[in-house]
């Protein structure tokens, strides 16, 4: 298995598993909206999960940089930056005293990450096969 | 009594004029008692050249020598029959008092005046068998359908006030007042075809005018002035006259009826000579010859052009031939305003547009334009009465309506007496409450809207662009002569099985009062069996009595259902800081004195109420208050990585067992630690074994701090930075520094504990950190800055709101939730609370007297005629009872833009925008909030000039607003220039987060002379004020907040309701100040912070009984510090003082009148 192979090997695992954390703040948020879970809970849940998201998604992009694989590169990274800026400013947790005036941002900015890396899996994916079908 | 300073300076001493120092007071006092003598005698003969001022204002010669000079005793000696034939109370035995008719028709249901109803049949004992099915309980259709024909311009019976054929019993007042359009059609019915004058001949078009009387103003009104007028008017009927109108209406109604009609006018040939009017009442037409109707007629049949314009882009067209009229017009004619003016240009002739006026009619008949004519025929004719332009014509009469129509805003002093007058009426239909209680709706010092008439959809909402939302102070304190909120004390609490609302009453018994209809979901209920029958007893009840059926505002003890654990007792902890700066500044020692002073005043009812002190500076000290030896046992806590707990109880003890330990300790608090040199503050360690020690329980934690944390957890800093004032990164300053507290809200939110800060800081003290664990909780925060307590009026202004504010008897471990008819949602909150979920709010306390603001927004559009707000508040009691204070509102439904306009509550709104500003600035930045602030005013006032009046593109003038919003603009201009919003980097940011947070929370009564606040003039009030009078102390005139006002010798006092200004000329007379502080002249005068000395003069008497009122009279529990300013004191505080008068220009912001004149451009240019 070559060296590219085993990059997106490691990003397909990755984006499967930032994409299951994603669904994951859907479920909760529209949990939230309905009721099922007060804004404490929901906030104590899901902010164990932003930084652990963010550093793995940095993580990953990293890899890719020193893999050397651009395109990926250039693809992930605005998504970096915008979580960067995010934890510079100190807005990256959610905050359940602010949570109803903010839920329409979150709930569009969990769709979007969604599809980014829905996105991602897929391009990852068929890299994966066609480095796998290059090597063979 | 006139202490004003002379003009002229020859007549400057007041020992010039007073023949001997005694009486050197005395002259005046006479003069000004000639005044008043005057004003209230106005045909005294002998005086009439002594009118003296316009009132209020300032008579031009304070000390003219007496000219009539009677004895001052005499001239003020209150009489009863003083104030002449004014209206009488009812006698109890006069059954035609209005007043006493209501009560009497309510056993009988149906007063002899009225005509028998099934609708109000009610059976005296509604038992269940006795309640016909087919249901007497049922209200009828709206509108009958013998009296109202159907018409396409007719407005829904929704948003009627009453129908004719349906008798009001219960009617209030102000409904009374104000029939509706179809009542007029239905008397019109009932009048009109019986008259023998009805002719054909008043269709003569072109015909002599009747009696020849055009000219005469006291006939115009019954008259058209050109014969074309019956035929137009007929055309113009179908559109309903907005609201404000129906005074009018009802004042020319019985004018009509009472006058001749001319018989040429009678029209019952209408439907056959063939205009489209479809309105079956249209035989009374001709009657209604109110100038308003005049002129909308003649604008809506004469000009085509006109018409044109309405149905599409409304463009002001110049109607050829009539080149008069643009003389005429002047300045303030606006060019719808021309038109109409042509046609009561003296001599002017009809010109061509007489002569087709059916086809422009037809257009006409479309529902918009209906709408929209009737404001622009309203502004229309309150110009023509503004100019002046109407005597002669009848159309001084006009301005008899004007307090309910479109006023102009500029060129005029804002009438600031109006921001006291009560919200515009809510129209509820008839027999909308089943009990027709007078209390049926709900009392806006509980809950009020922003708008009393609600857009039927949101289109409608968003096109007025009024903010929509409710102003709540649900648990408001109920003072002397206040009525106490009714107590439903059997546990029946009946509510909807589908959307829970509560019984209230404005839903509909059904199947013969079997079951109940809920008015907000439409679903069935059973109606409790208890309802009728008591079981206990085994008598019937009869369930009209009920209290939840007859009040709005009512509270029930709740069942066991509602707990999830036994009602929680009362618990103070106090947090009190004993570091440097807290013992320096006296707090320590004020804050001691306060609370042992207050523990008889502590709520107590149960003797369950427990209370604890924890002091702390770089460690922390809990106090064992229970040991048998009755010494407080100190417990001293250092590790504030982890604070604990030194022992597991008796650190909150109770508060009647503890006693005398307690009192010991407080006694000794300030002498404990009055040397100490420790300038640490472990705040944040403090609060978590505090939240730990009352988290069992819940309760509330009364935090003293007079320092800035700055140990372990919780550690603030000095971050006030001067650059970063008056930039855009102001904002930072004012939100929260660290997440400590906001998480420490949380949990304390989540264990019912609530938090309140006192804060006194000589330094920075982080106003907007340490006020996030009272927005959170529920708490309340204070703040005094520069405190020390060796200023007495310092220590008795923290004094005084700790001690009222520990005796509060608030509720606890409370949630509160609005609900509202199918297709409204809230959504948004703003206040002290914590959202627990999309429209819970959790508050571990409520205090007495928080406001809270909710913003409503539309699912779906409303299809049913009244809307209604339930807000429920489930609470503990601080008597140990679990208690649900539901307070109920309903709101019509209108379709109509003029209703939303004209029933438009612009202190709620204030009250609205006030908080969302806040909530902006805070979270974004402050020049957001400032300019979303004048963005709104700029579309309400657009939508308004667009869609409301004759201009509705182009440039105009001048703004117009309908008289309920005319002050808008003003409280606008007074929120830009506070201390909450107000541009430049003068303000410190401790300053503008208490500003904000005062924004946030203080109710409306509060809140309005906050950012408007009460300006008086002292010197010059007239004799009765400041005395006690038959509505307790009278209080003077209050003034525009306008530096014109001031007077070089005059003493001024304004209040904001946190503050009290004195502010004295520099001119003052010696007597005055002698009179009033006791010292020999101006010099000597005292500026700042002071008490006013008590002395023999009556006018120090008068002013000090004003100052005492102004500190009582609002429901709260802030107690406003007086300041002296004087004309050249301190400058700062001069500048204070001076920056409170918002319609004087103040760097940065403008003044009123260039304000009004910024929106005008803002108005010109939009498009709305």
């Amino acid at each position: 298995m070559s060296a590219e192979a085993m990059v997106f090997l490691f990003g397909v695992i990755i984006g499967a598993a930032l994409l299951f954390v994603k669904v994951f703040f859907v479920i909760l948020i529209s949990d939230l909206e309905v009721d099922y879970i007060n804004p404490i809970e929901l906030c104590n849940k899901l902010n164990q999960f932003v930084v652990p998201e963010m550093f793995v998604h940095a993580f990953l992009s990293f890899i890719f940089l020193i893999s050397g694989q651009w395109i990926a590169t250039a693809w992930n990274l605005p998504l970096v930056a915008y979580n960067a800026n995010k934890v510079m400013n100190g807005k990256h947790m959610f905050d359940a005293t602010e949570i109803f005036r903010t839920l329409g941002q979150h709930k569009k900015e969990c769709f979007i990450k969604l599809g980014f890396y829905l996105l991602s899996f897929f391009y990852y994916l068929y890299r994966m096969i066609l480095a796998l079908v290059n090597d063979s | 009594m006139a202490y004003s300073q002379p003009s002229t300076p020859t007549m400057r001493p007041a020992s010039a004029q007073a023949p001997h120092p005694g009486q050197g007071f005395r002259p005046q006092q006479q003069h000004s008692g000639q005044q008043q003598q005057q004003q209230q005698y106005p045909s005294r003969p002998g005086t009439p050249g002594q009118q003296g001022g316009p009132p209020g204002g300032v008579p031009p010669m304070g000390y003219r020598p007496p000219v009539n000079g009677g004895h001052p005793g005499q001239n003020f000696a209150p009489r009863p029959g003083m104030n002449g034939p004014g209206p009488r109370p009812p006698h109890p035995q006069d059954p035609n008092h209005p007043m006493n008719q209501q009560q009497m028709r309510r056993p009988s249901a149906g007063g002899a005046s009225l005509p028998p109803s099934p609708s109000i049949q009610r059976p005296p004992m509604p038992v269940g068998g006795q309640i016909q099915n087919g249901s007497p309980l049922q209200r009828p259709p709206p509108l009958g359908g013998v009296q109202r024909a159907p018409s396409p311009m007719m407005r829904p019976a929704m948003i009627q006030p009453g129908s004719p054929g349906m008798p009001r019993p219960f009617q209030s007042p102000q409904i009374q007042a104000r029939p509706p359009p179809q009542q007029f059609m239905g008397q019109g019915q009932n009048t009109a075809p019986g008259s023998p004058a009805m002719t054909p001949m008043g269709y003569n078009a072109g015909g002599p005018p009747p009696n020849g009387s055009m000219g005469h103003p006291g006939q115009n009104q019954s008259q058209p002035p050109t014969p074309k007028m019956p035929f137009q008017q007929q055309q113009q009927h179908p559109s309903q006259p907005p609201l404000h109108h129906q005074q009018q209406h009802q004042q020319n109604q019985q004018s009509h009826h009472q006058q001749q009609q001319p018989p040429q006018f009678q029209d019952p040939g209408v439907p056959a000579l063939g205009p489209p009017t479809p309105v079956a009442g249209g035989s009374h037409k001709p009657k209604r010859m109110y100038p308003t109707a005049q002129a909308d007629s003649f604008q809506n049949a004469a000009s085509p052009a006109f018409d044109n314009g309405l149905n599409g882009g409304f463009q002001p067209a110049p109607v050829p031939g009539i080149p008069a009229a643009q003389g005429f017009g002047g300045n303030q004619m606006p060019p719808g305003g021309q038109q109409g003016s042509q046609f009561f240009v003296p001599g002017e002739k009809p010109g061509p547009n007489f002569g087709q006026p059916v086809p422009a009619y037809q257009q006409g008949l479309q529902p918009l334009a209906g709408q929209s004519l009737q404001p622009n025929v309203n502004q229309l004719t309150n110009q023509m009465g503004g100019m002046n332009v109407g005597p002669g014509y009848g159309f001084n009469n006009a301005q008899g309506g004007a307090s309910l129509s479109t006023v102009a805003l500029m060129g005029v002093a804002p009438k600031i007496l109006d921001l006291e007058t009560p919200p515009p009426t809510i129209n509820l239909p008839a027999n909308s409450s089943i009990t027709h209680s007078p209390h049926a709706n709900c009392d806006p010092s509980y809950k009020r809207s922003t708008l009393n008439a609600i857009p039927n959809d949101s289109n409608l909402l968003k096109k007025s662009r009024l903010p929509f939302g409710l102003v709540i102070t649900p648990y408001r304190s109920v003072k002397e002569g206040d009525e106490p909120v009714p107590v439903v004390t059997d546990a029946i609490i009946a509510r909807c099985r589908r959307c829970r609302t509560y019984i209230n009453p404005f839903v509909k018994f059904v199947e013969g009062g079997q079951r109940w209809k809920c008015n907000m979901c439409f679903t069935l209920n059973e109606v409790p069996s208890s309802f009728d029958y008591d079981s206990q007893t085994q008598q019937p009840v009869d369930r009209w009595q009920r209290k939840e059926l007859n009040h709005a505002v009512v509270e029930y003890i709740a069942p066991t259902e509602y707990m999830v654990r036994p009602p929680q007792p009362l618990v103070y902890l106090f947090v009190i800081d004993v570091s440097y700066p807290a013992i320096q500044c006296g707090m320590v020692a004020t804050a001691a004195t306060t609370i042992l002073e207050s523990l008889d005043r502590i709520p107590n009812d149960e003797g369950r109420t427990k209370i604890g002190i924890v002091t702390v500076d770089s460690s922390i000290h809990f106090y064992n208050l229970n040991n048998e030896s009755g010494e407080p046992k100190m417990l001293v806590v250092s590790d504030l990585e982890d604070p604990f707990l030194p022992q597991p109880e008796d650190l909150l003890c109770n508060l009647s067992e503890c006693r005398p330990t307690l009192e010991a300790l407080l006694n000794r608090m300030n002498d404990m630690f009055k040397d100490t040199q420790n300038v640490g503050n472990a705040l944040g360690p403090a609060l978590q074994s505090a939240y730990k020690l009352v988290s069992p329980i819940g309760g509330k934690i009364l935090c003293l701090q007079a320092s800035l944390p700055n140990l372990e957890a919780g550690a603030l800093k000095m971050r006030e930075d001067p650059k970063l004032l008056g930039t855009s990164k102001e904002s930072t300053l004012l939100q929260s520094a660290n997440s400590f507290y906001k998480t420490l809200a949380i949990d304390c939110s989540k264990s019912q504990v609530c938090v309140d800060m006192f804060l006194f800081g000589s330094q920075y003290s982080d106003v907007a950190t340490l006020s996030c664990l009272p927005r959170f909780t529920g708490g309340n925060t204070f703040f005094y800055p520069a405190f020390t307590a060796a200023k007495s009026e310092d220590a008795l202004k923290f004094a005084h709101e700790l001690a009222e504010f520990v005796s509060q008897r608030i509720a606890l471990e409370a949630v509160m939730r609005v609900r509202a008819s199918k297709g409204l949602r809230m959504s948004a909150f703003y206040g002290n609370f914590f959202v627990r979920s999309t429209d819970l709010l959790s508050l571990p306390n409520v205090p007495r007297d928080q406001s809270y603001s909710i913003e409503v927004s539309y699912e779906d559009n409303i299809h049913i005629p009244i809307v209604c707000f339930q807000t429920a508040l489930l609470h503990t009691s601080s008597s140990g009872e679990r208690r649900i204070r539901v307070l109920t509102l309903a709101i019509p439904v209108t379709t109509s833009l003029s209703d939303v306009y004209l029933s438009a509550d612009q202190v709620a709104i204030a009250t609205l925008l006030a908080n969302k500003a806040v909530e902006r600035g805070m979270n974004s930045k402050l020049d957001d909030a400032r300019d979303a602030l004048t963005n709104k005013c700029v579309d309400i006032l657009g939508v308004y000039k667009t869609h409301m009046t004759a201009s509705s593109s182009g440039a105009t003038p001048n703004l117009q607003i309908c008289d309920n919003l005319k002050l808008l603009p003003l409280l606008t201009l007074g929120m830009l220039k506070h201390v909450a919003l107000r541009g430049g980097s003068q303000i410190p940011s401790d300053l503008r987060s208490y500003a904000m947070h005062l924004f946030s929370t203080l109710p409306s009564q509060c809140l309005i002379p906050y950012i408007h606040p009460k300006f008086y003039s002292l010197h010059n009030m007239p004799e009765n004020c400041g005395t006690i009078g038959q509505n307790g102390i009278e209080m003077p005139m209050a003034m525009n907040l306008s530096s014109e006002r001031l007077e070089r010798g005059g003493l001024f006092m304004l209040e904001d309701s946190q503050n009290i200004f004195l502010w004295i000329g520099r001119d003052a007379v010696p007597q005055l100040c002698l009179d009033l502080f006791g010292v020999p002249n101006y010099e000597s005068i005292r500026g700042g912070k002071t008490t006013l000395p008590t002395l023999e003069t009556d006018f120090n008497q008068r002013v000090n009984l004003i100052v005492a009122k102004t500190r009582e009279m609002r429901r709260s529990s802030y107690y406003p510090q007086l300041y002296v300013i004087k004309e050249d004191g301190d400058p700062a505080l001069r500048l204070w003082f001076l920056s409170h008068l918002i319609e004087d220009r103040a760097e940065p912001v403008m003044s009123y009148h260039q304000y009004l004149g910024h929106l005008k451009d803002k108005v010109n240019s939009g498009s709305f």
